[in-house]
């Protein structure tokens, strides 16, 4: 498969970029590792004129104490490179878990976590070459009017299949755009928009450049559960990010729940810190928690695992999640070590 | 000393060089001069009829330098002689989503894609079948006209007294086995390229499994003779079957490069291989066993339904091996099968590694293994209990030279601790055994004939290199690497000294292919007899040097030597000059034909399944279940395998392995996921073969039976070790958790219902004798 023609651009800065952006508007599109965008414009779900290689822009790769004391990391930091950082794997083992889960080696020295939390939503009606596509005459989100997931509604459900967003939704982490007028920072949750077409609020001229991690959160407990055939390279069916801060009393001072791959976006489980702060372990607690889990997460025909299979496995992981932060289950490996 | 000094030993195979250094060239690395990229116009409706093709706005694409469609050649084709129903771009019906329409040759892929959008189709709809057993009752829309019903064929087979059989049985068990379609996921992508030469004659590379066949079907589709075609298989990164017939491309790529007068190359993308496919069909197994009190098998009767796709491939050859080969593993005397191979709107399918047998063999070990529990026996001891008495023939006419099952049973039950860990483990661990069998080549060719199957050429000048000129097909699994060893032993001398020319229709004889594990016994056989005649030659005018006769001659380590006094000797190369003396450079041939008494019965269809030789193996599978989620992590799999000979122990290892492996795949995860004729996975990501985190230790044992008829006494390895890795896992979940699926792949989400289920029932059971209890009380 070819890839379309179009023409590259390599800018050395921030700027650079914003304004090649500002330029082509939807015509051009942000390039990282690649992971993501190059099998997708082998299969022609773009076709843009420009192709914006951000990869040579030096401000936003590394991972820097800020003087407030909260993380910056930049969003072209790869995955290993993440994996690889001390004081984020200590501070926030969450994200080791989550990030440890993605793809395989290859990919995460390629992937970006920038590149992670932009990635294009997911299903099996359109992550499809452009024959197969057409000859089934599209779908809502591409080239077509029939959602064959929802047929009759005028909602595309595609699934929101990266692993890094639930994992720092846990840890209320923020990001940075850069647009034409400066950056801008925004909590990681007002970022996706649970629109499977329109999946993240990032306008045609703007550029995701850091994800800022909160002193608050740094030192929880935290593992991320992922739903999957192959234990390396597959996206998620369904994810579970769980995070806990528990004194020596086994009591929980806070506490984050938050679901990924379910949804057309990563999404914290409300209910989570108000029912869990100031609790002890219980097992109806945890069920409550995993009842309102199930709540959240909607997983519809948009893989080839079946809904309730992966709903099952939402109540499954929630539980698991929880029972370890709590102590009463030995800490889960990871699978891809 | 062992008797031989190269057979046996774990040299690393030939081609390893080439491979690890990025240097050897698979088709897709050729490039020539002037070199266009073929395209395929693939159908996007599963069953129509072609009212119109236009492609005059694609042959208006300054880069495009040829448009062809189905006028191009219309002589259909097949492999087999009886199912010539396909050309490779249609003449006037679409068959399934993925059919073949129409190519272009431009000069970027680019271009060539951007001209295929540009080529108005117009189709009539037709009805379309998915269905197997719907399309078996289908009226009208026939896929093909001369295939009523749909059904490509069906044979119908008894053998003993089936109702005697039964009324010895104290256990009978029925069931519904239903296993997935899977395809074999070669790493390399199928890939041609054609050239036609200043003299007119064509060349064309290709990956392919069967150069002769490609050969014979390209001069027979293009109508020219076989000698103005020359085909060359390069290095090929597997087949599994995948590329054992001629596959559309390889007579595509032709056509365009004639239309284009420049060479054309087409390589498939991942997507295409899975619709030229080729692959296992979906299989529906209604199985019925009895056993006798003793544990004996005392009647078998199999229905079963394959789903074979839109064409008929090798259909009528898997469908007969999965009845054949209910045979010659264990003594069944009284045996029933009836086979329907049924054509669908989907791709076609094929052979895949361990062809026909592999899931009529998960249905037949399950059964075993439910059928031990009922008469309580040990699944093992059931197995034992069930041997045949080997040389012997078995009542559907295979004949069975060579047994090691015995010995691979023992050796399982022994290395993976059985009989501590059967039925003794935890709840949610569990192992598992079964076993499974392999012919070494067919006893019969595709093409009736009585020539030989196979020949091998050989060649010593003066710088006494031995060049072999074979026609079997390195395909990965070692054909060169064993040829070599085998003339190397032969002729006394190292290994290196050899070379081989292989695979090229104008330089090396006929050989049937790399399919049905045929190449070690019969391509072996064939250059032993090359080899044992050229040694022939070198002995003769050696005999003479030294006045003896040939007999008290021997050859070792690149010398010739007097039997009875060693130190008499020359050095290989000067024996090979005073041979040359004598004959002019030296040439030797062998062939290969099986023996008439291992050809097979007379009822019809008994030409599949007979072989002059079957490989055994057992295995053990231990597994952790996860009731929770119904995952299942499988520890370590116990491979025995009967090969009758390892020539080389390394390569036969990679072999066993390597099945256990593909066989873990389709138990677990590896499935074709359809919607109304569309595959819904055509990628490497979405249809999941095992990386090597799902992959157990897999532990392989070598048995030797020592053949009487193969090659040193070899057989076959690269496939019998495929079929039993499945029913082991399926006995393991079985043994772990106590459900029984039947159904492949065995996918979490089945365990994990199964288990609920078996919870629920369990609970009610429970109740029910409490409440019995109450009421006795």
């Amino acid at each position: 498969m070819s890839l379309p023609a179009m023409r590259v651009v390599r800018p050395r800065t921030v700027e650079d970029a914003v304004r090649v952006l500002a330029a082509h508007g939807p015509e051009a599109m942000i390039l990282a590792g690649g992971t993501d965008v190059v099998p997708n414009l082998q299969m022609r779900l773009f076709a843009p004129r420009v192709l914006l290689d951000i990869k040579g822009i030096g401000s936003l790769r590394g991972v820097v104490r800020q003087p407030d004391e909260t993380i910056r990391v930049g969003a072209l930091t790869t995955l290993t490179q993440l994996l690889a950082t001390e004081s984020l794997r200590l501070r926030y083992p969450v994200i080791s878990s989550a990030v440890r889960s993605i793809a395989g080696p290859l990919q995460r020295n390629m992937g970006t976590l920038g590149g992670n939390l932009c990635l294009e939503t997911r299903c099996r009606w359109y992550n499809q070459s452009d024959f197969w596509r057409k000859s089934l005459g599209g779908c809502l989100k591409k080239e077509g009017t029939i959602c064959h997931v929802a047929p009759g509604g005028d909602r595309c459900w595609a699934v929101w299949s990266g692993d890094c967003a639930p994992a720092l939704l846990t840890l209320d982490a923020e990001i940075e755009i850069a647009g034409p007028n400066g950056n801008r920072r925004l909590a990681l949750s007002s970022f996706y928009r649970n629109d499977g077409i329109n999946r993240i609020a990032l306008g045609g001229d703007e550029l995701l450049a850091a994800v800022v991690l909160p002193p608050r959160t740094a030192g929880w407990r935290g593992v991320y559960h992922k739903l999957r055939i192959r234990n390396s390279i597959d996206y998620p069916l369904a994810g579970v990010a769980v995070v806990m801060n528990v004194d020596e009393q086994g009591v929980c001072r806070d506490a984050r729940v938050a679901l990924g791959a379910v949804n057309p976006a990563p999404v914290l489980v409300k209910q989570a810190a108000d029912w869990l702060i100031g609790k002890k372990y219980s097992p109806e607690l945890v069920e409550r928690l995993v009842h309102a889990a199930i709540q959240t997460g909607k997983p519809l025909t948009t893989s080839a695992s079946s809904p309730v299979y992966r709903r099952e496995m939402l109540r499954v992981f929630t539980r698991r999640a929880l029972e370890e932060m709590w102590g009463m289950r030995p800490r889960t490996p990871n699978g891809n070590d | 000393m062992s008797a031989y000094s190269i057979i046996g030993r774990p040299l690393p195979m030939t081609d390893s060089p080439a491979k690890v250094s990025g240097l050897g060239r698979y088709a897709d690395d050729i490039s020539v001069p002037g070199m266009l990229v073929g395209k395929i116009l693939h159908s996007p409706v599963p069953h129509a009829r072609i009212k119109k093709i236009d492609s005059s706005k694609a042959e208006g694409l300054p880069e495009v330098k040829a448009v062809a469609t189905g006028r191009d050649a219309q002589r259909p084709y097949g492999i087999l002689p009886i199912g010539h129903d396909e050309n490779a771009l249609a003449t006037d019906k679409v068959r399934y989503i993925g059919d073949n329409v129409a190519a272009v040759a431009a000069t970027t892929e680019e271009a060539a894609e951007r001209a295929l959008e540009l080529i108005e189709v117009e189709y009539e709809p037709l009805t379309a079948w998915f269905d197997p057993l719907e399309a078996m009752k289908a009226e009208e829309d026939w896929i093909h006209e001369g295939r009523p019903h749909n059904i490509e064929k069906e044979y119908h087979h008894e053998f003993g007294n089936l109702e005697e059989g039964f009324s010895q049985a104290a256990f009978v068990q029925e069931e519904r086995f239903y296993a997935a379609e899977v395809n074999h996921a070669a790493m390399e992508p199928h890939s041609t390229l054609a050239i036609w030469q200043p003299d007119a004659r064509l060349t064309v590379y290709s990956s392919t499994q069967v150069p002769y066949y490609l050969h014979r079907t390209i001069s027979d589709v293009l109508e020219m003779p076989m000698s103005e075609v020359r085909v060359i298989k390069p290095m090929v990164g597997g087949g599994f079957g995948g590329k054992s017939e001629v596959i559309p491309l390889e007579i595509i790529a032709p056509i365009l490069a004639k239309k284009a007068k420049r060479p054309v190359k087409i390589t498939y993308t991942r997507e295409e291989v899975f619709y030229a496919h080729r692959g296992r069909p979906i299989t529906l197994v209604d199985l019925k066993v009895g056993l006798t009190r003793e544990g004996k098998i005392s009647a078998v009767a199999a229905r079963v339904v394959q789903d074979g796709g839109a064409y008929c491939g090798y259909g009528p050859v898997t469908v007969l091996y999965s009845g054949a080969l209910l045979g010659a593993i264990y003594d069944i005397r009284n045996l029933k099968f009836d086979g329907y191979r049924v054509l669908t709107n989907k791709p076609a399918c094929g052979a895949m590694r361990g062809h026909g047998t592999v899931n009529v063999r998960f249905a037949f070990e399950s059964m075993l293994d439910m059928l031990a529990a009922a008469a309580a026996l040990d699944p093992a001891e059931v197995r034992r209990r069930n041997l045949l008495q080997a040389p012997c023939v078995t009542v559907n006419g295979l004949r069975v030279t060579s047994y090691g099952l015995p010995e691979c049973i023992e050796k399982v039950v022994e290395r993976s601790g059985w009989l501590e860990k059967k039925g003794k483990l935890p709840y949610g661990r569990g192992i598992g055994i079964a076993c499974s069998h392999y012919v070494s080549g067919a006893a019969n060719p595709i093409i009736r004939s009585n020539m030989p199957h196979t020949t091998v050429n050989m060649k010593i000048d003066r710088d006494a290199g031995v060049t072999i000129f074979t026609g079997a097909s390195e395909i990965g699994q070692g054909s060169d690497t064993m040829q070599v060893q085998i003339a190397a032993e032969v002729l006394g001398v190292r290994p290196e000294r050899i070379k081989l020319v292989a695979a090229d229709t104008d330089l090396t004889p006929v050989d049937l292919g790399s399919y049905s594990s045929r190449v070690t016994f019969m391509a072996g056989n064939a250059c032993l007899e090359a080899a044992k005649n050229m040694r022939a030659q070198i002995f003769e005018a050696v005999a003479k040097k030294f006045g003896c006769i040939p007999d008290e001659l021997e050859s070792r380590d690149d010398a010739v030597f007097y039997r009875y006094k060693p130190a008499q000797r020359i050095a290989f190369d000067e024996a090979v000059r005073c041979a040359i003396d004598f004959h002019g450079t030296l040439v030797a041939r062998g062939t290969y034909a099986p023996p008439d008494e291992s050809r097979g019965g007379q009822h019809k269809g008994a030409g599949v399944g007979p072989s002059p030789s079957y490989s055994y193996a057992a295995q053990t599978a231990e597994v952790s279940v996860d009731p929770e989620t119904g995952e299942v992590t499988i520890h370590r799999v116990v491979a025995a395998h009967d090969c009758g000979k390892a020539l080389n122990p390394v390569t036969v290892d990679g072999q066993v392995i390597g099945s256990v492996y593909m066989g873990l795949g389709q138990a677990m995860q590896e499935e074709m996921l359809w919607h109304e004729g569309r595959l819904m996975n055509p990628s490497l990501l979405e249809y999941r073969i095992p990386t090597t985190l799902e992959t157990p230790q897999i532990d392989s044992i070598i048995v030797e039976s020592e053949d009487p008829e193969g090659p040193f006494g070899a057989k076959e390895a690269g496939e019998g070790s495929l079929a039993a890795a499945i029913p082991a896992v399926a006995n393991a979940i079985s043994d772990a958790v106590g459900v029984r699926i039947t159904s492949l792949p065995l996918t979490p989400e089945k365990i994990l219902e199964a288990i609920r289920e078996k919870q629920k029932q369990d609970r009610e059971k429970n109740a029910a004798t409490r409440s019995e209890k109450r009421g006795a009380r």
